[in-house]
């Protein structure tokens, strides 16, 4: 905690004008720049909703995979294969998303083989998007597989097969007790990851480098631009920035209380 | 039947990345609108692990940068951790713990980076090396906090009980012990490092070419073939980590 703090002093003193190249004594200029600015509160914006439907989509497909196939992700040779997603760092899968989605990528060119484009201007434009269509794209293929595992435990760990037969027995449709037990129980017991991982992908620097665009931008994108910038008007009001960023994340973390990592735990004998 | 079909689309989905990246890597020529490369060639693995060396520098110095965070959390992680699991505050001691962890990399390089100017830690390895430790620290204690319980506090007190010293009740019980718990620790934190970039870009000033600092310089010079390989020696440290044990990447992403 130590160099947070030490890290959040600096930023707050360099944002009310106490220190740094600029500095004039304590003034609130920068604050009240940057709690006005609407490039800020955009930017904020933009990085939860990215955040949300990135975590929305793989939560989709997580849910629907561990289960159809929950018997193959525990055993089966598809555990090592849901796995190895996992083996992608978010720089590579990037690279990998811009390989393919770019108007000169992969798909476009498959898409002009087969006719349904004549030029490179033809390919809707995914990547560099207003949308964030391809930082949304990448994140789901990185989150899917972890959320896969997680749901897949969730069901094993708290019996969920005994409560869906029982449901059944009871009268239950097949339906129902989708809606009324198992959906319930498993969005119950990953609810403080789920919160994590829109905090994670808000947060993500690497994915939209590469694939974001410059306006909108991503909350951490546009924290490093505004101080690495040569104006040097613009440093406090990126420390400003990363100073309200930590300040929501940790109150974040203090409302919603401790993450519980349990269906993720190793067991040490 | 359908089942299946869904099965056999997903494997191909997932392996798909790694020959697209491997065939990126071999290709020489690939103007639009081809859909596969028009020359293949070894000639950019060769040049990179027998020529030029950059790419090969950039591999040793991340294995070098990975395995001595990874070292040095495991060490210290293992002695904190049974402080804080043992201590009143555990609650709030790991949930200061999280902090660092939950905040972006990027944004903790942000705000320490002063600090790492001012000590002239800025801009190597070492630097590096420090501001991945705070990043890594945590997440190490979150991770040895499940070992220490009460069954092992009990062991632990029973060997002083049977006459041990400190020191040999730390050597001969508590370490073979905990082997699996530090193996684990070693293999996270080392992914952490292995996967960063924006931390160790913004502290590293970009002299610390890291791998992950590689792909994006040959992504901004538009060489997508050097980027494709620097990326598959990304990934082939975590196969190999995925063949040893499953659970040690899934804690790590």
């Amino acid at each position: 905690m130590l160099p947070v703090l030490a890290g959040l002093g600096y930023a707050l003193s360099y944002s009310l004008g106490l220190t740094g190249l600029l500095s004039k004594g304590i003034t609130f200029e920068y604050w009240q720049k940057a709690l006005t600015s609407q490039s800020l509160w955009a930017s904020f914006l933009y990085s939860l909703s990215i955040g949300l439907v990135s975590v929305f989509i793989s939560l989709c497909f997580a849910v629907s995979m561990a289960l159809s196939w929950n018997k193959s992700i525990q055993q089966g040779r598809l555990s090592y294969f849901i796995f190895l997603p996992l083996c992608f760092p978010a720089t590579v899968m990037a690279f990998v998303v811009l390989q393919w989605l770019s108007p000169s990528g992969w798909f476009s060119r498959i898409a002009f083989e087969l006719g349904f484009i004549h030029s490179l201007n033809d390919f809707p434009n995914v990547v560099r998007d207003f949308y964030g269509i391809g930082i949304i794209f990448c994140s789901v293929l990185l989150i899917t597989p972890f959320f896969t595992i997680l749901m897949s435990n969730i069901y094993r760990n708290e019996n969920l097969l005994h409560l869906e037969n029982l449901s059944k027995t009871l009268g239950a449709s097949t339906s129902e007790t989708l809606r009324r037990v198992t959906l319930p129980i498993l969005f119950q017991k990953s609810k403080m990851t789920l919160l994590l991982f829109v905090i994670f992908v808000m947060g993500s620097y690497e994915v939209p480098l590469i694939l974001g665009r410059q306006y909108p931008q991503m909350v951490s994108v546009a924290i490093v631009q505004k101080i690495q910038k040569f104006n040097l008007n613009d440093i406090p009001l990126g420390f400003a920035m990363s100073v309200l960023y930590v300040i929501l994340v940790v109150l974040v973390l203090i409302v919603f209380g401790k993450p519980s990592r349990k269906y993720l735990k190793p067991h040490f004998k | 039947m359908m089942s299946k079909i869904l099965k056999y689309s997903f494997v191909l989905a997932v392996v798909f990345p790694l020959v697209f990246l491997l065939g990126l890597s071999l290709a020489q020529q690939w103007q639009f609108p081809e859909v596969l490369p028009q020359q293949w060639t070894l000639q950019h693995w060769g040049n990179s692990l027998f020529q030029q060396g950059d790419i090969l520098k950039s591999l040793f110095l991340s294995l070098g940068l990975s395995l001595s965070l990874a070292g040095t959390v495991s060490v210290f992680a293992f002695f904190m951790s049974k402080h804080i699991a043992y201590s009143k505050h555990r609650q709030l001691y790991m949930r200061f713990t999280l902090v660092p962890y939950i905040l972006s990399p990027v944004v903790l390089a942000v705000i320490f980076q002063y600090y790492f100017t001012v000590a002239n830690l800025s801009g190597n390895f070492i630097g590096v090396l420090i501001a991945q430790l705070f990043f890594a620290l945590p997440f190490g204690i979150v991770i040895f906090n499940n070992f220490w319980n009460e069954h092992l506090k009990s062991i632990e007190q029973l060997s002083f009980t049977l006459g041990a010293s400190s020191r040999q009740s730390l050597l001969k019980v508590i370490l073979p012990l905990s082997k699996p718990a530090i193996v684990l620790c070693f293999f996270q934190s080392f992914l952490v490092s292995w996967f960063e970039y924006g931390l160790t870009q913004f502290i590293g000033l970009g002299k610390v070419k890291t791998l992950t600092v590689m792909v994006f310089s040959f992504i901004n010079e538009a060489n997508v073939f050097y980027a494709a390989l620097a990326c598959i020696l990304l990934i082939l440290p975590p196969i190999v980590l995925l063949y040893m044990n499953k659970k040690i990447l899934i804690l790590a992403r």
